[in-house]
């Protein structure tokens, strides 16, 4: 990171294939990042060999115990679960974003970067008022003669604001993928005699398939770490990974364990971005 | 029918997010809808109360400070990348996405141990630190793409006409990539005011953030200024939103109509 990069050498970086010199211009962002994001997950990975005593104590405990298996698989679903009902709510607006156009398309667009802007923590107070025991559903159901339900602090409230809130993200990976599909691709399958949904089905849901994997990776990765809604909306008693890891954090002190689960979630996502990366390649995720 | 559907959802996506504004103006102390009545008390109690201003500056000082570390630390990475081929790109690619690929509660674990360390917690520089390589993956994603649209014959051109290479860059290359620069800039100033997991563990009372705040008051169910803070912030981004949709469709109307 020398202070003094003279002209000749900072263009001849800038401008020329050859030499060594793109090392001079990575140096900065590249040192950053092993101090400031390798060398800490390395320390987890350290606090959960060594803490309390140099052993695999920390792991064996963690796939041995009932209740961080059902905790890990629990997240897992829920993860799917979000992911695909992110997929069969975003597929229309995409859809009909990406074939309209017009004023249809822009607002359209518009809702889901009004959503997509706006900070999660905002829209998940939002669902604690809706879903709340003094909220305008709970007051419905009541007019309409059910007893009052509780619908807060469940599984299902937890679903429906991950669901909300990963939503932008699902219709901006398909809406990227089919805004560049070809109409006349339809238009020549509509005209060789295949009916709109016959096309629809043998053409376009073909062609949109790489926008459905990165949706889909993109919320499932991202599902399972989730802290903050779930920890705010979620059911205490069925916590996702990143509570329980949360919750170590907070109120215990058995730092090798949270380490350990903490790797364990660690090495899981980062698997499932290397095989993404494998197939699909990190940049396709922006279109 | 799709169409029913697709503006049915966009419905569902938009339309939660309008509760927190009638909230904000409620009088009630729980989460009570209806309102029972309404007043302007909260807005009062967020503008004079400095447990909710502290936040709101910290947030913003740190989301500027760390916006601007990381568009310095990112620019020259993203002509690098862009525009040279050598042994172990692979390598540094997968090196920038690992704050994004890796779960926010993980990297909340590893700076509470490793900022602790060097008693970085609880400051602001240790949260701005945090946040920058948080906010790499994306600024840099984002700056990188507006790069490889980026036509290099405007340079080739301006040196042929004698330009050395540093007037090139401020004369040429940066004027036109500025949009992906000012877009890349804000991804990384929202991407640091929004984050909450990190900042949770690591940025205590001094350093709190507004996010921070938020959470703890969402979660003691005690303070309705968070209704307050949500509407002053979603009518940010709406009113920003609805402002870029407007100018982007008036563009693409007058391009159409130009033929």
């Amino acid at each position: 990171m020398g202070a003094r990069v003279s002209g000749r050498g900072l263009s001849r970086a800038l401008y020329s294939a050859g030499g060594s010199s793109h090392w001079l211009l990575l140096a900065p962002v590249v040192l950053f990042l092993a101090v400031f994001a390798v060398l800490p997950l390395l320390k987890v990975v350290q606090f959960s060999l060594t803490d309390p005593k140099v052993s695999l104590d920390n792991y064996v405990h963690v796939f041995g115990s009932g209740f961080y298996l059902k905790t890990m698989l629990g997240t897992f679903m829920t993860a799917f679960i979000v992911a695909a009902l992110c997929l069969v709510l975003a597929y229309p607006v995409a859809y009909v974003a990406a074939r309209a156009g017009g004023w249809i398309a822009a607002l359209l667009l518009l809702a889901v970067a009004m959503s997509f802007w706006t900070s999660f923590l905002v829209r998940t107070y939002a669902w604690m008022v809706i879903l709340g025991s003094q909220g305008p559903i709970v007051a419905l159901l009541k007019t309409l003669g059910f007893q009052s339900p509780q619908l807060l602090f469940t599984n299902f409230s937890a679903i429906l604001a991950m669901v909300h809130i990963m939503l932008p993200f699902m219709v901006m990976a398909l809406y990227a993928v089919m805004s560049k599909i070809d109409p006349n691709l339809l238009r020549a399958a509509t005209s060789l005699g295949a009916r709109p949904f016959q096309a629809f089905r043998t053409v376009f849901l073909p062609l949109s398939a790489p926008g459905i994997v990165t949706g889909f990776s993109f919320v499932f990765i991202i599902c399972l770490g989730f802290y903050v809604t779930p920890v705010l909306l979620g059911s205490p008693r069925s916590q996702m990974i990143a509570g329980v890891i949360g919750d170590h954090i907070e109120y215990s002190l058995a730092w090798g364990e949270a380490s350990a689960i903490a790797v364990v979630l660690l090495v899981i996502t980062l698997a499932l971005f290397a095989i993404y990366n494998r197939y699909v390649g990190l940049d396709r995720m922006w279109g | 029918m799709v169409r029913l559907a697709a503006f049915a959802v966009a419905l569902f996506i938009v339309a939660p997010m309008f509760i927190v504004v009638p909230m904000s103006f409620s009088t009630a102390i729980s989460l009570e809808f209806p309102p029972p009545a309404y007043w302007l008390g909260y807005y009062r109690n967020y503008f004079t109360d400095p447990n909710w201003l502290r936040p709101t500056f910290n947030s913003v000082i740190i989301a500027a400070a760390s916006a601007m570390i990381t568009m310095a630390i990112i620019t020259p990475a993203a002509f690098a990348m862009v525009r040279s081929r050598f042994r172990g790109k692979a390598l540094v690619n997968l090196l920038l996405m690992l704050p994004m690929a890796a779960p926010s509660i993980v990297l909340a674990l590893a700076y509470y141990y490793f900022l602790g360390g060097m008693r970085l917690t609880q400051t602001h520089l240790g949260v701005i630190l945090a946040h920058v390589a948080l906010s790499v993956p994306i600024s840099f994603l984002v700056l990188a793409a507006s790069l490889k649209g980026f036509d290099r014959n405007l340079e080739r051109a301006a040196m042929n006409l004698g330009a050395t290479p540093l007037k090139t860059f401020f004369l040429v290359t940066f004027p036109v990539l500025r949009p992906g620069f000012i877009v890349s800039a804000f991804f990384a100033f929202i991407h640091s005011f929004d984050e909450t997991v990190v900042s949770l563990f690591i940025s205590g009372r001094d350093a709190a953030t507004l996010p921070r705040k938020m959470f703890d008051s969402v979660r003691m169910d005690a303070d309705p200024v968070i209704a307050v803070v949500s509407t002053l912030l979603f009518s940010l981004v709406f009113c920003g939103t609805v402002v870029i949709a407007v100018a982007n469709h008036r563009r693409r109307q007058a391009r159409i109509s130009r033929g």
